[in-house]
């Protein structure tokens, strides 16, 4: 990692993201990556809050702040007005939880990514609607507790692969990351930054609040769901050309399950049935970067 | 539309204000801090040697630094990364993840890097100071009293009775273990840093008398080097000698005979020393030891390559009986048999009626070893007397103030126990002259690395360790997430056949490149190597940049002490306290 990169900042002290908030640390990587010339729209989301209350922003760059659904349509109306004014220099980003991206957002985000607009969207996920009550959205993982799938009622349906949904538009770049990987992330965000056309990056943001575990584990998390295979770090150029950056060796799913209270009444037999789902998705994924023939 | 003719501008609310004035540092109920802490090497190491930034600093190709960092706790590195048992590597947090990190081939490594290139340290050295100090003997412990006292800033004389420096190291170990040049490198490294050897000068009673007069505290560290007795009948046939006599005289340019047949009794080094030097002056040896091979005190290594060279063991025999039958002798075997254990290691018994007999050519004892002279013990008795972890100090009505040291003193008698002894002889010396007799105790106990035994000179000395929490860094408290599997460095060594041919040191020089990467290995528990992790992952933006020694401090205004950084850190640096209200 270049220090020079990692030494500039763009997110002031004095946000109101809570303690050991995963969304601060990918937004901190983003900016680091992208630098000064950045245009940031932000449709609601937890960091249309932790940036503060008007007239305060804890960010150095210009943000737009967006309706909900409107993270690809406003990106497109910015860049337009930029290449107008002759500025193809600044990178217009879209910074929006997977909420914004998933689920409210998701048309618009389609509409311009199949219009191959000139510019990046990065979904921080931290698997439901946190900043107003942590109701499970298209993103929350199979077997998670939210506040609108309490109980017994725990989510029994599969998180929307968001990724693969991208890809199939065949843009020139879409990749995953994660917080506690940040030379990955950098790499993948300056690579963004450089490639024409629309990219998308997926950032997985532990959420200490939501997700009921200690605010100190969020980044030994993240890690963990890249290590057990859960969320595998890999990027798709052209939506063809698959590349995996990591390979974990077996850790087994359940270790990153136990220490997480939204999946604390699931059984062994759950358990065991996520493995299973998880080593599907796993296999399929060689499969499509020629790992497994 | 043109804007200028609008009556109603669009109203666009633009922030104009950082978050800064938003001091989320109130949220904080945990505390996190900068701690840096104590390595289990640092704690095991009799002479307290700061291993974790020894290896920190090597991995970061700082050689000359680190060598530096290995000579404030020892002079002897260049000994001690060949003949040390290295405690330290028994106590790696990192064998619970593969294996031990190499410390002793690094420590070598580091002493050869500095020969090689004739480095000259530089080393902290308080001013001058009034008292003048004798030491007599020449030996491990004597040298690194006057290296410590030295730099303490008190002139030192050593008094040796051999025509040469070293002690059991110039003359009781063999050349295939610590070759000469290791060893003249460090002393030469004791001489320069101001300590005045003087050899050939033994010291009688009637001398010590006079220096008495001349010096204001005399270290006595004359060493074991007289054979102890087997007590058995026909020990006095002039076939049997001392295992130590015959190293010395190997050492000292002789070939003494060594055809047929040789036993050795003992199973400690210098058992193992002369087994195989035997072996490499074209003899046999046979090694007959009391109790069984793992209750060895030798290295396991040694005996495993003694073994390897063709010596024969005997295990539970002990001698009975010597001798002669025409120009051979008998050795008449008391077999023995195990009665319990003993600290980890089998309590013995003879087993009454079953002798055997052993025709060779001649005995070697190595079955321990004692003080030349009764005078070279402390007195008995409590009068004045004050018995510290490796030292005994003796304060008379008159005269200077006597300390011994060494083998004398030492339960466990190593090179790396006796420089222990210089360096609590030094202290304790230094604080009695500025400070009193009765502060001895409590300064020492303050300089302790960890809870441990071991003394460090850097944290008498005021250095920056003394800043370090004295909690000794677990393995459960080391993020292994930052450390993968990387398989230890394997020792070059000349082969067996190769060995038995001279006395050449067995173990080969490792290069830069696999030093730098076995010191990478080290976990460096609870040393701060500016990894930049807490910086890197701290979502408030509250870990700063600056030019102190740690490099950066943390921004209590805005941090909201969510502890992301103290687990980050792989290294045990930094710790989470509970917020003082």
């Amino acid at each position: 990692m270049l220090t020079e990169i990692m030494d500039r900042e763009f997110v002031y002290s004095g946000h109101v993201g809570c303690p050991g908030c995963g969304a601060t640390i990918a937004m901190r990587f983003v900016l680091k990556a992208l630098g000064e010339k950045t245009i940031m729209v932000l449709p609601a989301c937890c960091w249309s809050v932790i940036t503060g209350p008007y007239p305060l922003s804890a960010l150095k760059i210009p943000v737009i702040h967006a309706a909900f659904e409107t993270g690809g349509a406003t990106a497109s109306g910015v860049r337009a007005a930029l290449d107008m004014m002759g500025d193809t220099e600044t990178t217009v980003l879209t910074w929006a939880g997977d909420g914004g991206t998933f689920d409210i957002g998701f048309q618009a985000l389609s509409g311009a990514v199949e219009r191959n607009e000139n510019f990046l969207y990065v979904c921080y996920d931290n698997e439901a609607y946190m900043n107003t009550g942590i109701q499970r959205s298209s993103s929350t993982p199979y077997g998670a507790w939210t506040t609108t799938t309490t109980g017994q009622d725990w989510k029994r349906l599969r998180k929307k692969n968001i990724v693969e949904v991208l890809v199939a538009h065949r843009i020139p770049y879409v990749a995953t990351a994660s917080i506690a990987f940040p030379d990955d992330l950098l790499r993948k965000t300056q690579k963004a930054r450089e490639t024409k056309g629309s990219k998308f990056i997926h950032i997985y943001a532990s959420c200490p609040t939501g997700w009921r575990i200690p605010s100190e584990m969020s980044v030994k998390i993240a890690r963990m769901a890249v290590q057990t295979n859960i969320f595998p770090l890999y990027e798709v150029e052209d939506g063809r050309k698959y590349t995996i950056n990591y390979k974990p060796k077996e850790y087994l799913v359940r270790e990153y399950f136990k220490l997480q209270g939204r999946f604390k009444h699931l059984t062994d037999q759950d358990l065991d049935q996520i493995q299973q789902m998880v080593n599907e998705d796993w296999e399929l994924l060689l499969h499509k970067a020629g790992d497994r023939s | 539309m043109n804007e200028a003719k609008n009556p109603n501008p669009l109203f666009m609310p633009i922030t104009y204000l950082t978050t800064e004035s938003n001091k989320t540092g109130s949220w904080r109920f945990l505390h996190p801090q900068y701690d840096e802490k104590t390595s289990p090497c640092s704690v095991a190491c009799p002479a307290g040697e700061d291993i974790a930034r020894i290896e920190m600093l090597a991995s970061q190709g700082l050689f000359k630094e680190a060598w530096e960092t290995i000579l404030r706790e020892n002079p002897f590195p260049s000994v001690c990364g060949r003949v040390c048992f290295h405690p330290c590597e028994g106590q790696c947090n990192r064998r619970e993840l593969d294996m031990a990190v190499a410390i002793h081939s690094l420590e070598r490594f580091l002493a050869d890097t500095a020969i090689r290139y004739g480095i000259k340290p530089v080393l902290e050295k308080r001013p001058s100071q009034k008292q003048r100090i004798a030491v007599i003997g020449a030996g491990p412990a004597g040298l690194s009293a006057a290296w410590f006292l030295s730099m303490l800033g008190y002139a030192c004389h050593v008094f040796e009775a051999s025509a040469e420096a070293g002690g059991v190291l110039r003359w009781g170990i063999p050349l295939y273990r610590l070759p000469l040049n290791a060893l003249l490198h460090d002393i030469q490294q004791v001489e320069a840093q101001g300590v005045t050897i003087y050899t050939g000068k033994p010291v009688s009673p009637d001398v010590l008398e006079i220096m008495k007069k001349d010096y204001d505290a005399v270290f006595i560290g004359c060493g074991h080097g007289r054979g102890m007795s087997m007590n058995v009948p026909g020990e006095d046939l002039k076939e049997v000698s001392e295992g130590l006599d015959f190293l010395r005289k190997l050492r000292e340019g002789e070939t003494p005979p060594c055809q047929g047949v040789s036993a050795i009794i003992g199973g400690g080094n210098t058992a193992i020393d002369v087994a195989r030097s035997v072996v490499r002056l074209g003899g046999k040896a046979l090694l007959l030891y009391r109790r069984r091979r793992q209750d060895m005190p030798a290295l396991e290594l040694e005996v495993e390559m003694a073994l390897e060279e063709g010596v024969k063991l005997q295990e539970l025999v002990a001698p009975a009986a010597v001798a002669r039958d025409e120009d051979q002798v008998v050795l008449t075997l008391q077999e023995m048999k195990i009665a319990g254990d003993e600290g980890g290691r089998a309590r013995v018994a003879p087993d009454e009626g079953k002798t055997r007999k052993v025709r060779i050519d001649r005995i070697f004892k190595a079955i321990g070893a004692q003080a030349d002279e009764p005078r070279h013990q402390p007195p008995a008795g409590d009068e004045g007397l004050l018995s510290l972890s490796h030292t005994v100090l003796v304060r008379g009505n008159q005269g200077p103030v006597m300390v011994f040291g060494g083998d004398l003193t030492n339960e466990t008698k190593s090179v790396v126990h006796a420089v222990a002894s210089g360096k609590e002889a030094a202290m304790a010396l230094d604080t009695l002259f500025r400070e009193g007799f009765e502060a001895i105790v409590p300064k020492l106990e303050a300089c302790r690395v960890g809870e441990g035994p071991s003394l460090s000179m850097e944290i008498y000395m005021g250095g920056q360790r003394r800043l370090r929490n004295p909690h000794v860094v677990r393995y459960e408290e080391i993020n292994t997430d930052y450390f993968g599997f990387i398989p230890r460095v394997i020792q070059p060594r000349l082969l067996k056949e190769e060995r038995v041919q001279s006395f050449e040191e067995i173990d080969l020089k490792i290069s830069a490149n696999l030093a730098m990467k076995e010191s990478e290995r080290c976990f460096n528990c609870g040393l701060c190597n500016q990894c930049d992790n807490c910086f890197i992952y701290c979502p408030d933006t509250s870990v700063m940049r600056d030019k102190d020694h740690q490099g950066r401090h943390i921004n209590y205004d805005y941090c909201k002490g969510c502890g992301l950084c103290v687990v980050e850190c792989p290294r045990n640096a930094m710790s989470l306290r509970e917020e003082e209200s």
